[in-house]
């Protein structure tokens, strides 16, 4: 067999969202290059699947003639297979399949809380993965496994790649284990937040521990976050769409464990505090807001005159942003005040304009205060338009923004910005540019499909992790750890947290969440053993071999040898435990024994940590030498790993430690070999 | 690879033993219920064997698995299926969590028919529900081999075949002593199996790779006994050491040794507090890890309530040994000194030294460890004791304690001087706490074992009670 080149590794990550996939290991890693949601549409023949929805759009011939011709060419992309007109000589009207990117009607995730309930389906994409990048036949292929897939789905996925594909080698590895690969780290414990749930794996010494790995924490994902959002905001008109987009917007914020939640107070401008009945407690500001309905008002503009109110209100309003509607400003007769605060805007947040002088120093102070502090914050958010009501419409969107904006909704949806993602556009990333370029064009054409908002929301941004979600995470952490038969590798393993998966990516969960550890379970130093010259941790239990082997430093006194004894009984005189034994009561014999004691302890213990964990709680960093991954965080840090390891599987190792199955093991033994050859 | 060459010959049937059949071992336990594929290292699915009922509406709700039984969810209590002689008691719920043990992370509950996999083409839908069953059982591919306590008796073993075969489907069972499979997994056909576990210790002898009945004896002194002992501890120093849970710590700060705990509590709505018995189960939590740090065997020589040749007592000796801390979840902190940490164990040797109040009485003397090793003896033939006490096999969790199986060791030579008494104990926690899954993982692989399973038809034709004539 010829060895494997770069070039010719395919990687594919599934995951109950996205599925990330590349072809080929460039020279530095690379964020993953391609990735298509998980999901599929069911196609006309049962058993069959697209991977966008397809709709049928009537038409009447002759008034469109021209017009299907000129979609066809532009629309006819792969795996649209049946994407034909089926135009008829007799009929009067037409029907055509087109593809909308943007609608979820309908779709099939074949991934639920990782596991697989679709297998028809998880096929049919890992197909439409496989053709996107269109290898060449000599093409090892590498998946990355979700932890609860079981040894019967690890079968069924190595013999489908086998069988379909043809592959030359197959390698499944499990996620957690390429998350350590990532953190070039031995032992981590790697908390990975995905959509519906949270993973924690203990993986030591590079294998993976079963023992404790349970099953994954449901309802403490990305989604669990986005449903807590709706919880508050569904009051206020919010829906799931646009908490979804709020929940990625950086104002939206998980606090710190017992960090109050910023009230209106805080902007500078107590009196607007007090009439608009917001109180300065967390909990009844909540309250106090769904009370309040829908109107969200601005402190300042509450405490001035209620004229100032309206102008305010449309601003903040459903009313698209950003038209300047010059009429409708002229006709409610508050263009002075309009202009007043465009001007506000030039003047660069000081200048005091003499009616807005109060409220844009308010404002100003509340702008730079940091966007935990605040307690409102505006957010733009795109709502998506059915096409087919635009298609009804027949004209463009009136919306201003629309059209510029309309690439950016794609980009929000999938959790990476784009921007990397053009960075890195690759010969093999290529076609899937211009792919989505095409569609952008269309969507130009055709009248976007996306609209841009603004709305203002509360304090309720700052909610998102609440209710239970950090708690339950951070007590399976430490149940988990717990559970590690071996009680000396506990602390490395407190000590090399990997928090990964795109459901982290909210800003501040990482630190919240790390806080709450701390806060919780950390064992601070005991100020009982500041006299004691080491752990006085040196009982063990004897390794049954006999290899026990003798130290060969004397132990010391367990009180350091340095201590001013007066300082030591001041010291300990109220606590009576902390003297140290034999101290106040020594007779000579007594130390002889003590000293046997000791000489005998050396000889048949070993000095292991057998002391309480966690006495410290880090985050694993990710090695500085990716530039690539520095900028876009360690989120999707499993796909590094995967690169690594096919790296080291394929190319470096060629198979000499079994590290993927080949062709010729999946004949001698079946699809069953996999477990033997399984990293 | 190296040959090159695509093989076309299946494998031969002799060549793979269990990982062919994919057979499953379960072990129950009072602690955990341990599963997995017969022919691994490690169970893959290991489970508490405590559960959480739930009140709800339309009558209680078992909860199963780590995630759903540390989560203060309202009302909830805990409850174990396992009685306290290592049993089960709850055979309704076994079965429900022994399946949740085995779906959750081992089999697919419902292992589709091949046609609709995905795998397969299917051309129409016209073989469809011909041949197969529209009910698919859950374990329809997998034999299974279960364990047992070597005192489980009468019905309670034919319930196993009953529920493996009726409501699973299993196509093969088989009940094997755990104590047999704790010396197959040291590697030995005739040992001594002191087992360690939670709610009790037993000591089964073993000869030949058969339990010898007579000989098998057992007493409560076993891991629970060492945390009741720990809040007896707790309650009776003075002041009192507080034990509180890590679900009612909101949040904790340091304090001095010794100093009353400054943490913030957690608050529950009314009518949403957990049961006692959550909280007295989170509380094992803590003592498991204060047994895991802190708690130690003392090391001899001799009892700690007797003296050494220079005629002090072994206590005055105990009080130079070094103390350690620990720290509660609340943020409570102390020194505990060494008598301490050797006092709550002690009780497992020397039932004077036991912690007593109205409602534990002392522990009498037939229970501790080494009697029990006596009274068994006894009970197996003269010329086979030698054999047994040279291949004392020491397993279970709760044997992990410091310095556990040198101080047995000790025990047993002054009880048996001149014989050759050999402790064989793996120094991998690994392997001491799942000891009799292991060698059950090590039987169901073996290629000679597949004659002894019962199969499904035997099962059929002859009823449960072929488990008294099969499994001895």
């Amino acid at each position: 067999m010829p060895p494997f080149k770069d070039e010719h590794v395919l990687i594919i990550a599934p995951g109950s969202q996205t599925t990330l996939a590349q072809l080929g290991l460039p020279e530095s890693f690379t964020p993953a290059r391609l990735r298509i949601p998980t999901r599929m549409f069911p196609a006309e023949r049962k058993g069959e699947w697209e991977p966008m929805k397809v709709r049928e759009r009537k038409f009447s011939k002759a008034a469109t003639r021209d017009g299907i011709n000129g979609h066809n060419d532009g629309d006819v992309t792969m795996g649209e297979t049946n994407g034909t007109t089926t135009s008829a000589e007799d009929k009067e009207e037409e029907t055509l399949y087109e593809e909308d990117p943007t609608s979820e009607e309908g779709a099939v995730y074949p991934l639920r809380d990782g596991r697989v309930v679709d297998w028809s389906c998880f096929f049919a994409l890992l197909t439409h993965v496989y053709n996107t990048l269109s290898p060449p036949f000599h093409t090892p292929i590498l998946v990355i496994a979700q932890p609860q897939w079981k040894l019967q789905d690890h079968e069924n996925l190595t013999q489908f790649f086998f069988e379909k594909f043809k592959t030359p080698a197959f390698c499944l590895i499990d996620s957690a284990l390429a998350i350590s690969y990532a953190y070039a780290t031995p032992t981590a414990t790697v908390v990975d937040v995905g959509y519906e749930k949270c993973e924690v794996s203990i993986v030591n010494e590079y294998f993976v521990s079963d023992l404790g790995r349970g099953t994954p924490l449901l309802d403490c994902g990305g989604e669990a976050m986005t449903q807590r959002l709706l919880k508050f905001l569904s009051g206020k008109g919010f829906t799931r769409d646009m908490c979804e987009q709020l929940k990625k917007n950086p104002i939206c914020e998980v606090l710190l464990p017992g960090a109050e939640l910023p009230v209106e107070a805080e902007a500078g401008n107590p009196a607007a505090a007090a009439s608009t009945g917001v109180t300065g407690s967390g909990d009844g500001h909540r309250e106090s807001i769904a009370a309040q309905g829908g109107a969200l008002r601005g402190p300042g503009a509450n405490a001035d005159a209620g004229e100032a109110d309206e102008g305010r209100e449309f601003k903040d309003g459903e009313d698209d942003d950003g038209i300047l509607d010059v009429a409708t400003i002229v006709a409610s007769g508050k263009t002075s005040e309009f202009l007043a605060r465009k001007e506000k805007e030039k003047a660069d947040r000081a200048a005091a304009r003499k009616k807005d002088a109060a409220d844009a120093a308010a404002a100003s102070k509340e702008r730079a205060l940091p966007n935990s502090k605040r307690a409102k914050a505006n957010f733009h958010y795109h709502e998506r338009r059915p096409l087919e009501e635009l298609n009804a419409n027949g004209k463009r969107s009136t919306d201003g923004e629309g059209g510029q904006d309309g690439g950016e909704p794609k980009r929000q949806k999938t959790p990476e910005p784009g921007a990397e993602n053009d960075a890195q556009a690759a010969e093999n990333a290529a076609a899937i540019r211009k792919e989505e370029r095409k569609e952008e064009r269309r969507r130009n054409r055709e009248g976007t499909a996306f609209i841009r908002k603004n709305v203002e929301v509360g304090p309720e941004r700052f909610q998102v992790a609440s209710g239970g979600i950090l708690d339950q995470i951070a007590d399976t952490i430490h149940q988990r750890i717990s559970s590690v038969p071996e009680v000396n590798k506990r602390s490395d393993l407190w000590d090399s947290l990997a928090i990964v998966g795109n459901g982290s990516r909210v800003k501040g969960f990482k630190e919240a969440l790390l806080a709450t550890l701390n806060a919780r379970y950390l064992i601070s130093p005991s100020s009982a053993t500041i006299f004691s010259s080491e752990l006085p941790s040196n009982f063990t239990t004897p390794v049954a071999t006999g290899a026990n082997t003798p130290q060969p430093q004397h132990h010391a006194s367990h009180h350091g040898p340095g201590v001013n004894p007066l300082l030591l009984a001041a010291t300990t005189a109220s606590n009576a435990n902390l003297a140290p034994p034999g101290h106040s009561q020594q007779q000579l014999h007594q130390h002889l024994q003590q000293q046997q004691y000791y000489q005998q302890q050396m000889q048949s213990h070993q000095h292991s940590s057998h002391a309480q964990t966690p006495t410290s709680i880090k985050l694993l960093k990710l090695p500085d030498y990716f530039p690539e991954w520095k900028d876009i965080g360690v989120e999707e840090a499993v796909f590094l790993g995967a690169q690594v390891a096919a790296k080291v599987v394929f190319v470096v190792d060629q198979g000499l430690s079994k590290g993927f199955m080949s062709r010729t093991e999946y004949n001698e033994m079946g699809p069953q070999g996999i477990h033997e050859s399984c990293l | 690879m190296a040959t090159g060459q695509a093989s076309t010959k299946p494998p031969d049937a002799n060549e793979y033993g269990g990982d062919e059949i994919s057979a499953l071992v379960l072990d129950p336990g009072y602690t955990t219920t341990r599963a997995g594929f017969a022919g691994e290292d490690v169970p893959k699915s290991v489970v508490p064997s405590h559960y959480g009922i739930m009140p709800t509406d339309s009558g209680p709700k078992q909860l199963f698995g780590d995630n759903s039984i540390h989560t203060p969810l309202p009302r909830i209590s805990i409850s174990n299926y396992m009685s306290r002689e290592g049993t089960v008691e709850d055979w309704d719920t076994a079965a429900n969590l022994w399946e949740y043990a085995i779906t959750s992370r081992l089999t697919n509950a419902k292992p589709g028919p091949l046609a609709t996999n995905g795998l397969n083409d299917v051309e129409s839908q016209e073989m469809e529900m011909e041949g197969v069953e529209t009910q698919e059982k859950s374990l329809r591919d997998n034999p299974l081999l279960m364990t047992e306590t070597g005192w489980n008796a009468g019905k309670d073993r034919e319930r196993g075949i009953e529920i493996a075969m009726e409501n699973w489907g299993c196509p093969a069972y088989w009940l094997a002593r755990n104590g047999v499979l704790a010396s197959f997994a040291s590697g030995k056909s005739s040992a001594l199996v002191v087992d360690m576990g939670a709610s009790t210790i037993s000591i089964t002898p073993v000869h030949d790779g058969l339990i010898l009945k007579k000989g098998v004896t057992r007493s409560p002194l076993a891991g629970n006994f060492v945390s009741q002992q720990l809040r007896l501890m707790f309650s009776q120093s003075q002041p009192p050491i507080p034990l509180t849970p890590h679900y009612l710590i909101a949040s904790k700060t340091a304090v001095d040794a010794g100093t009353p705990s400054q943490a913030t509590l957690r608050t529950f709505a009314p009518n949403t507090e957990p049961d006692p018995s959550f909280r007295h189960f989170q509380e094992e939590r803590v003592l498991t890890e204060f047994k895991e740090s802190v708690v130690t065997v003392w090391p001899g020589p001799g009892r700690l309530s007797g003296h050494n040749q220079q005629g002090g007592t072994n206590m005055d000796i105990a009080r130079q040994h070094p103390g350690k801390p620990f720290e509660m979840p609340d943020g409570w902190n102390q020194m505990f000194p060494a008598l301490d940490r050797y006092r709550p164990v002690e009780a497992l040797f020397d039932p004077k030294m036991a912690l007593s109040d109205a409602s534990n009485p002392p522990p009498h003397q037939s229970q501790v460890v080494g009697t029990l090793i006596q009274t068994s003896l006894a009970q197996v033939e003269v010329d086979i004791r030698p054999q047994l006490l040279s291949a004392v096999v020491v397993t279970g969790g709760s044997s992990l304690y410091q310095g556990f199986t040198d101080r047995l060791s000790q025990e047993l030579q002054i009880m048996y001087p001149g014989t050759r008494v050999r402790i064989s104990a793996p120094g991998n926690p690994v392997e001491r706490k799942f000891g009799s899954w292991i060698g059950g993982s090590i039987l169901a692989s073996l290629g000679t074992f597949h004659q002894m399973w019962i199969s499904k038809k035997e099962y059929e034709e002859q009823g449960a009670g072929i488990i008294e004539k099969r499994c001895k």
